[in-house]
């Protein structure tokens, strides 16, 4: 399955490749590294699913997660793919203590106040530490008059 | 450029400032807090902090990245004798052990000898760095493009050839990584390469995204899978080993810091490794091998002084010759490139200031961390008792927020959550995720060295081959290919195609 998907993304990259324009009169056109970047993922991918096929039937004892660790991982990457998101719009500090507060809730759902507080915590820490006094460009957010 | 006790001296000026040496101890103490962590290394530690430096001067900034390094290891051993838990890949000897000595009630004891002997190692590692660094940037100032591109090539033949047996794996690892940093823009003709048409991708992917992802969040991602609750009941107790225990030590510690550092100096040859071959060497030589495994203090001082030994040694061909061995020293070599210092060997001679301040930190970071790691264990270990579900969140925060400081662009940051999962995955099928870091960091410096060898060469790839020492490189390079591929060859147990060292 791995080298189908190494295989595919190799042939990929090749066909990408081909489609860089310019540079034909240079020593080292932009195409090559692109081209040898495609075909090792080709080649190792190629190798990668003879070698599955020549293990076929053996168990791999890949260590995934049960069901449970599963959605705790797709809801740990949905709230931080919400918390990017969010993070221009309402700022740093309000988008910082949403997924920090929602996030130390979800994972132990009976601290809820200790969730807020250390949601508050970072939000305000993240707007006077990183806004006020390292005056480095993060979204205010209308909360903070940005 | 020799050694010289003048450099050395206006070093130790410059570095025993009070701005430098805030910003050492800040370094200190964030690189161990990063070792104590579960779930956040050096590699990403100095990556997340990375971008939010700028508002440095390049040498404060750099001897904070640097002493969050040594730190991080210095910090690792403390999980690792408490609660079994190694801070990094690099403390697993540290843990077997350590903390069985914890549960004989020599928790104490123990943290101090790993403090101790990781004085001892990083001390020593940083006199042979004084010595060794301007020597090899002298024999370094023959290299031209050709061979810079070569010694790179080895370098990456090398981590991958000992990343394991899947060096299938490796070489895809490496290639992913060398595609992420080829997308955006070629330097040279400025044409658009591996964009699909999305506009936003020609400004590249930048490598600290790349790593933050691949080390933080997949890192956090297996720690919330596994629901860590990270619980401690051991007490410290006493904390000095007693006079026979440090008698016991001390040849191990010379025997540790010199294969730490040797085998340092070489790709690949990362901590995970070198303590591993320290800890096997001293079992071997033990008149109680037995002991070992089971609270023998020895093994925790082989263990720590070949980590530090090994750290302070990746500074050498990282000084003399650019040549990350590692993903923490390729963060490192970004970081320098990001102010527009260039390592190798002329930047002993032109920013002799920078770079002899730098080591000097050393020195002075090394008495610092015995300090802080020697009467505040009890602190750290307190830390350590910091529950996952306020931990892991809060690393993430700091990762968003290291990696939206680098362009400011919410783009860099959704690159971080994409690497990791890239990373999750990787670390769940046994690829190894070195190569991959060292293949970003790298890339850029790999073509472009190509590119300017066959223009000297008018287009004849037989330069590599025809000059001695690009020759002796990729002869290198092309030996350790050739023994990986036997390796895999020979080895047919389905472990191999499984194996997993992330180092």
């Amino acid at each position: 399955m791995v080298g189908w998907f190494v295989t595919l993304l190799g042939l990929f990259v090749i066909l990408s490749s081909t489609m860089i324009k310019g540079g034909a009169a240079h020593r080292l056109p932009p195409q090559t590294f692109p081209m040898v970047v495609g075909f090792l993922l080709l080649i190792c991918g190629i190798g990668l699913t003879f070698k599955a096929w020549r293990l076929r039937g053996e168990d791999l004892a890949l260590n995934w997660p049960d069901r449970q660790g599963f959605w705790t991982i797709v809801v740990s990457l949905v709230s931080l793919g919400c918390y990017i998101a969010l993070m221009d719009a309402l700022g740093l500090p309000l988008a910082s203590f949403l997924y920090v507060a929602f996030s130390t809730w979800y994972l132990k759902r009976s601290k809820w106040l200790t969730a807020i507080i250390i949601g508050l915590i970072t939000g305000l820490a993240s707007y006077y530490l990183f806004i006020r006094l390292l005056a480095l460009s993060f979204p205010e957010g209308a909360l903070f008059g940005g | 450029m020799d050694f010289s006790w003048a450099y050395l001296f206006q070093g130790f000026a410059t570095a025993l400032t009070v701005q430098n040496l805030l910003w050492a101890l800040v370094g200190c103490l964030v690189g161990t807090l990063v070792g104590v962590l579960p779930g956040i290394g050096p590699v990403s530690g100095i990556a997340i902090l990375l971008p939010l430096t700028t508002v440095l001067p390049p040498t404060s900034a750099i001897i904070m990245m640097a002493a969050i390094y040594y730190g991080a290891m210095y910090g690792g051993s403390t999980t690792a004798i408490v609660v079994n838990i190694p801070g990094e890949a690099s403390s697993v000897c540290t843990a077997m052990d350590g903390y069985e000595m914890a549960k004989q009630g020599k928790a104490g004891p123990a943290l101090a000898i790993s403090a101790i002997s990781s004085f001892v190692a990083g001390t020593i590692g940083v006199i042979a760095l004084t010595l060794f660094a301007p020597m090899l940037a002298n024999f370094a100032v023959a290299f031209g493009p050709p061979e810079y591109f070569a010694l790179m090539f080895m370098g990456l033949s090398l981590v991958i050839s000992l990343s394991g047996r899947a060096l299938l794996k490796g070489v895809i690892s490496m290639a992913i990584g060398l595609g992420a940093a080829l997308i955006g823009q070629d330097p040279l003709t400025g044409s658009a390469r591996l964009t699909f048409g999305f506009p936003k991708l020609l400004g590249g992917v930048d490598f600290i995204s790349v790593i933050v992802g691949l080390f933080a969040i997949s890192e956090v991602m297996i720690n919330v899978e596994q629901r860590i609750h990270v619980i401690s009941e051991v007490e410290i107790g006493k904390l000095m080993p007693s006079r026979a225990d440090l008698r016991k030590c001390l040849g191990t510690m010379a025997r540790c810091t010199g294969v730490g550092f040797l085998l340092g100096l070489l790709p690949g040859c990362a901590p995970s490794v070198t303590t591993f071959v320290a800890y096997d060497l001293e079992k071997r030589v033990s008149k109680n091998p037995e002991e070992f495994g089971k609270g023998a203090i020895q093994g925790v001082a082989a263990a720590e002084g070949a980590n530090n030994a090994t750290s302070q040694a990746g500074f050498v061909p990282l000084f003399s010759f650019g040549l990350p061995t590692a993903p923490s020293m390729a963060v490192l070599l970004g970081g320098l490139m990001m102010y527009g210092l260039q390592p190798g060997p002329m930047l002993f001679k032109t920013n002799p200031d920078f770079v002899w301040a730098v080591i000097a930190s050393m020195y002075i970071g090394n008495m610092m961390l015995l300090i802080l790691n020697l009467p505040l264990v009890g602190m750290w270990a307190k830390i350590v008792k910091i529950p996952f579900y306020i931990l892991g969140p809060l690393i993430i925060f700091c990762s968003v927020v290291g990696t939206y400081s680098i362009r400011f662009q919410a783009y860099d940051v959704w690159v971080m959550l994409i690497f990791g999962a890239v990373g999750y995955f990787m670390r769940k099928m046994g690829f190894p995720v070195a190569p991959m870091v060292l293949a970003s960091v790298l890339a850029q410096m790999l073509e472009t060295a190509m590119g300017q060898s066959l223009l000297i060469s008018q287009g004849s790839p037989l330069i590599f081959f025809t000059r001695p020492i690009s020759a002796v490189f990729m002869g290198l390079a092309i030996a350790s290919i050739g023994w990986g591929i036997w390796v895999q060859v020979r080895s047919k147990a389905l472990m191999a195609a499984a194996e997993d060292d992330e180092y």
